[in-house]
């Protein structure tokens, strides 16, 4: 091998070895999240039959929004469906772990809450589950992020975060916003 | 004029024709969205011209350039005629037929159902046949490169294949893997729903099926890109390739990892297990390598340009490149453009950063910019490379060239960098018009103002393009030139087999499939997953 | 690196590569899938055994489990309990659409359908039948499956209507899909010129437009042509008058409430008055849209 080919080796070799240790600083940066935070992606192979979803007893009318669970978990059951959120508005409580967990009856739809890490996508056939805690107080915006048909501009919600002193079930452990 | 060059036209005017029309709706759309009032937005109106935009872009001007430049390659690149060119034009008459097809579907408003398809939603059928003739069309060309570079081998046994028609093949094998995903969605689900044969649909195999397209078909885009880095641009700066096997590794490497990653496009997807997910997302860190080992190479290509022409100490040779051409120059801001863009990705690829960026503006800006800019710029440069060998005539002047490769620059950027920090504030995706009287939202608007600002300097960048290729070639070319491609460094006389051909890596490839896609498909049917009503778009009610 | 202007006339004289190129590219494929093997074993390894094992240990989950969230073979996370729940269903609707009513909307007894509708319906349905009262709505045009489900949902009291719950008391399935879909092919009559309004601005952005504050998605976005949306959706246009504003304001006080999660009542509820009025108005005077066009 010539002075040449092999000067141009050592260089790429420099070079392939940043790049390695580029991808392994990402790679790692991702194994943290996982293993010390828990971070996951929304994964929950849990199927529904979206054309029955209105005869289930998880996600009947009444059963939407915000639940404390015997055992204090706080659950908030939420159908998203042409054209809008079912509730269209929801309580949660701040600095406590809230699970989210979404249905379609229809279409493709998605939700993210602004200023959160709260993003998924509403697949009719399977529930989505998201595992989060607020932390801001305050009202914060939920669009319908997924094109789910004409009506998508109009869909959005609004997630209400209250202090815990604020947030107050029900006798069935219901919480819902009060109406303007 | 010869054949070839009526070939390559024909495939490069659909492709170009395409562009700027969808240009004009990308304008429009941006204009809806913004908060200065804007005729005829209707959500029919707006979600028509999302799926025209998308469907012409993505589907029609790609397609069609990399076919042509494929044939052109395939001839220049091999010096010997293209095999099977009466197959060659079927295919362009497939592929244009087809894009008629669903052009018409699409404008008549009977399939807003945007270009990646949303099942349930299901539109005409004519507008997927449309979209399987262009397939079909684009099969027929692998399969002409696939031909020509095996009958090449075999007239010159232990010839390293040269890089422009390895890169080339290498495409067109990664494209045949590529659509076999929506070849089966379309086949299986999508086009019996639009025939009204079946009712009810699985969405999650739906979606797998479209996720193991939806990332290679980009890198699909983005090899005549690199293909010009490697064999156009060293030559243009006037130097030399600094590493011909650098290359050809890169392109196997694009093969290998934009194939089993397209669970990257689903991290919020319900219906993907979360280890398939990590797996994916492993796979997506490993094709990051090609693209910054190329940035490597042909950084270094140029510098060995620059210091030839006197280019002095650290940076000096950047200034002494030859900046006033135009392959040097698309070179240059498409590396800018990929600097931002593909940092865009380094974000997207890991799950954790994806959640906060996932459909909103931040993704637009994403592939706005890598592929409409850093791509897209080398479109046009290679269009105006090969130009003169297609119409006989050399540009009178490369100064509307440049003005119009700048044009198109700070209109990409003026463009996408609001759209990063829209998207993330939480501003969303596919969304015909925002409500400014929320506070929230009144807070984007200056900025979706200065995106429809960089909207319209694109948009008089693409009309520059077209009047370039229309008008600027009158002077006679001098003398009928071969068309030559970079030289490397070092002359190859030998390459690794596995480097000069594709056995080992289709072998690799199906390995890591089976891996990455396997299970997930296959779960489909063994947890016989519950179907959804077919919504459809083109029919009344 | 100033050596390579020097080395460029190096170029021409380079030496043969001293292992047999037949052994270098042995040695290279070998290499390529050891580390292609490599990186599916690594990766597999960490996202399906290592991650999951170590997350479901603080969540109280056996590396099993966690190992079978993490292949989707169970749900869940394999970092967090599953929430459970219990409740009881309160459907709004029994309607639930299935391949086999779909295909029978699409294909149904022809003469069937004809036969009930001439002897149960057509006397209060269409504009000339002999019991023709202007809050009853006509059916000429209307969608086969919105007919089907709300011949469903009177029968099973999920809508209430004494005079329509007699009436398909003893019709099955197979002869509601078979009169609605007789309906649906039905061809209407002229339009009723003291019907045609000016078309009031405001009404026509809230049919083509929706509105984004008030949460209102277009009328059109589901009752529009191309729309895409619930497939019982029914066909508005030239539809009477007052059957129309009754029902929106039916839905708005909740007095009906057999469409599925609100998808009225809360579009309804945000009405005014004024604006069901010339919804209404609006909608009696398009021309009919058949919907098999």
């Amino acid at each position: 091998m010539s002075n040449l080919e092999q000067e141009i080796l050592r260089h790429e070799r420099r070079w392939t070895a940043g790049v390695i240790i580029a991808v392994a600083v990402i790679l790692g940066a991702v194994l943290y999240a996982a293993f010390a935070l828990h971070v996951n992606p929304p994964s929950n192979i849990e199927t529904i039959d979206p054309k029955t979803l209105h005869l289930s007893a998880e996600f009947t009318e009444s059963n939407l929004g915000t639940r404390v669970e015997a055992g204090g978990q706080v659950t908030t059951r939420i159908v998203t469906a042409q054209f809008a959120f079912n509730p269209q508005c929801i309580v949660v409580p701040a600095n406590e772990p809230v699970t989210l967990r979404l249905a379609s009856p229809d279409v493709i739809h998605g939700i993210l809450v602004t200023g959160t890490n709260v993003n998924s996508m509403v697949v009719p056939g399977y529930v989505s589950q998201i595992r989060t805690v607020f932390t801001k107080t305050g009202d914060l915006l939920m669009p319908c992020h997924e094109f789910c048909g004409f009506g998508h501009s109009q869909m959005w919600a609004t997630v209400r975060v209250v202090p815990r002193e604020n947030f107050r079930p029900d006798a069935n452990g219901r919480v819902a916003c009060e109406k303007s | 004029m010869r054949s070839l060059e009526r070939l390559t036209l024909a495939h490069l005017w659909v492709a170009f024709a395409a562009f700027a029309i969808a240009c004009f709706f990308g304008v429009w759309q941006m204009w809806a969205r913004s908060p200065l009032p804007a005729p005829f937005v209707t959500p029919d109106n707006y979600f028509l011209a999302v799926t025209e935009h998308g469907v012409s872009m993505a589907f029609v001007l790609t397609t069609f350039f990399v076919m042509g430049f494929g044939y052109f390659t395939a001839e220049t690149a091999l010096e010997r005629p293209l095999p099977g060119k009466t197959f060659g034009w079927i295919g362009f008459i497939l592929g244009l037929i087809g894009a008629a097809m669903a052009s018409y579907a699409i404008l008549s408003g009977r399939a807003s159902v945007l270009y990646t398809f949303y099942p349930p939603l299901t539109a005409s059928p004519y507008f997927y046949l449309g979209l399987v003739l262009v397939i079909v069309g684009s099969w027929i060309w692998c399969v002409l490169m696939i031909v020509a570079m095996a009958q090449w081998k075999r007239a010159n046994p232990n010839v390293p294949v040269p890089l422009a028609m390895f890169g080339t093949v290498a495409n067109a094998i990664m494209w045949l893997w590529t659509t076999a995903g929506v070849a089966a969605e379309v086949l299986f689900i999508v086009l019996p729903a639009s025939l009204g044969l079946i009712h009810t649909i699985d969405v999650g195999l739906t979606r797998t099926l479209f996720s193991w397209t939806l990332h290679p078909i980009v890198y699909f885009w983005l090899f005549p890109a690199y293909i010009a880095f490697y064999t156009m641009a060293p030559k243009a700066a006037g130097g030399r390739l600094y590493s011909d096997l650098m290359g050809r590794l890169s392109f196997v490497l694009f093969i290998l990892y934009s194939l089993p990653v397209g669970f990257h496009h689903l991290f919020m997807d319900p219906q993907e297990p979360a280890g398939f997910k990590f797996l994916q997302m492993f796979l997506t860190l490993l094709v990051t390598v090609p693209t910054l080992l190329t940035i490597f190479t042909i950084t270094a290509s140029f510098e060995i340009a620059g210091r030839l022409r006197g280019g002095r100490g650290l940076f000096g040779w950047i200034p002494a490149l030859p900046w006033e051409r135009p392959m040097v120059l698309a070179t240059g801001l498409s590396f800018v453009m990929l600097f931002f863009g593909g940092g865009g990705g380094l974000v997207n690829m890991g799950y954790g950063l994806n959640a906060m960026v996932h459909n909103t503006s931040w993704v637009t800006a994403h592939f706005h910019l890598i592929f409409g800019g850093a791509v897209v710029v080398m479109y046009f440069a290679i269009a105006y490379e090969i130009w003169p060998r297609l119409v006989g005539h050399e540009p009178s002047s490369s100064m509307p060239q440049r003005i119009q490769l700048w044009l198109w620059f700070l209109g990409m950027m003026t463009m996408s960098l609001p759209w990063h920090w829209l998207g993330l504030q939480g501003q969303w995706r596919r969304v015909a018009q925002f409500d400014y009287s929320n506070p929230i939202i009144a807070a984007w608007g200056p900025w979706v103002v200065v995106s429809l600002i960089g909207g319209l300097l694109l948009l008089a960048s693409a009309l520059l393009f077209v009047w370039n290729l229309l008008f600027l070639y009158r002077k006679p070319e001098a003398a009928r030139l071969p068309f030559r491609f970079a030289l490397p460094v070092h002359p190859v006389t030998h390459v690794p087999a596995s480097l000069n051909g594709f056995g080992l890596w289709n072998v690799l490839v199906a390995f890591l499939m089976l891996a990455a896609f396997g299970w997930p498909i296959a779960q489909a049917f063994v947890i016989e997953a519950p179907h959804a009503v077919v919504h459809r778009v083109d029919r009344g009610g | 690196m100033p050596s390579f202007t020097a080395s460029i006339g190096e170029v021409s004289a380079m030496t043969q590569p001293p292992i047999s190129e037949e052994g270098q590219d042995g040695r290279f494929a070998t290499r390529a899938v050891v580390t292609v093997i490599a990186i599916v074993v690594i990766a597999g390894l960490l996202g399906f055994v290592l991650i999951p094992i170590a997350q479901g240990q603080s969540a109280g989950l056996s590396a099993f489990q966690a190992i079978c969230r993490s292949l989707g073979i169970q749900p869940g996370s394999p970092a967090f309990r599953q929430p459970s729940s219990a409740t009881v269903a309160q459907p709004v609707s029994m309607v639930a659409w299935t391949p086999e009513v779909i295909e029978r909307l699409h294909r149904p007894n022809e003469e069937n359908g004809s036969d009930i509708a001439a002897n149960i319906c057509v006397s209060c349905h269409i504009e000339s039948g002999a019991a023709y009262d202007p809050k009853i709505p006509h059916m000429e045009g209307q969608s086969a499956f919105a007919i089907y489900k709300q011949l469903h949902d009177f029968k099973n009291g999920a809508r209430v209507n004494e005079l329509m719950a007699t009436i398909v008391q003893n019709l099955d399935d197979d002869q509601m899909a078979d009169v609605a879909a007789h309906f649906a092919v039905l061809t209407k009559g002229a339009l009723d010129p003291r019907t045609i309004s000016s078309g009031d601005p405001d009404i026509v952005r809230l049919v083509e437009f929706g509105n984004s504050a008030r949460g209102l998605p277009s009328c059109a976005s589901c009752h529009g042509v191309h729309a895409g949306g619930p497939i019982e959706t029914p066909t508005l246009s030239g539809q009477r008058k007052d059957y129309l504003a009754t029902q929106l304001q039916a839905f708005a006080k909740g007095e009906r409430h057999n469409d599925i999660y609100t998808r009225m009542r809360s579009i309804a509820a945000k009405l005014r008055d004024d604006e069901i009025e010339k919804l209404a108005e609006y909608y009696s005077a398009q021309l009919l849209f058949r919907p098999q066009d």
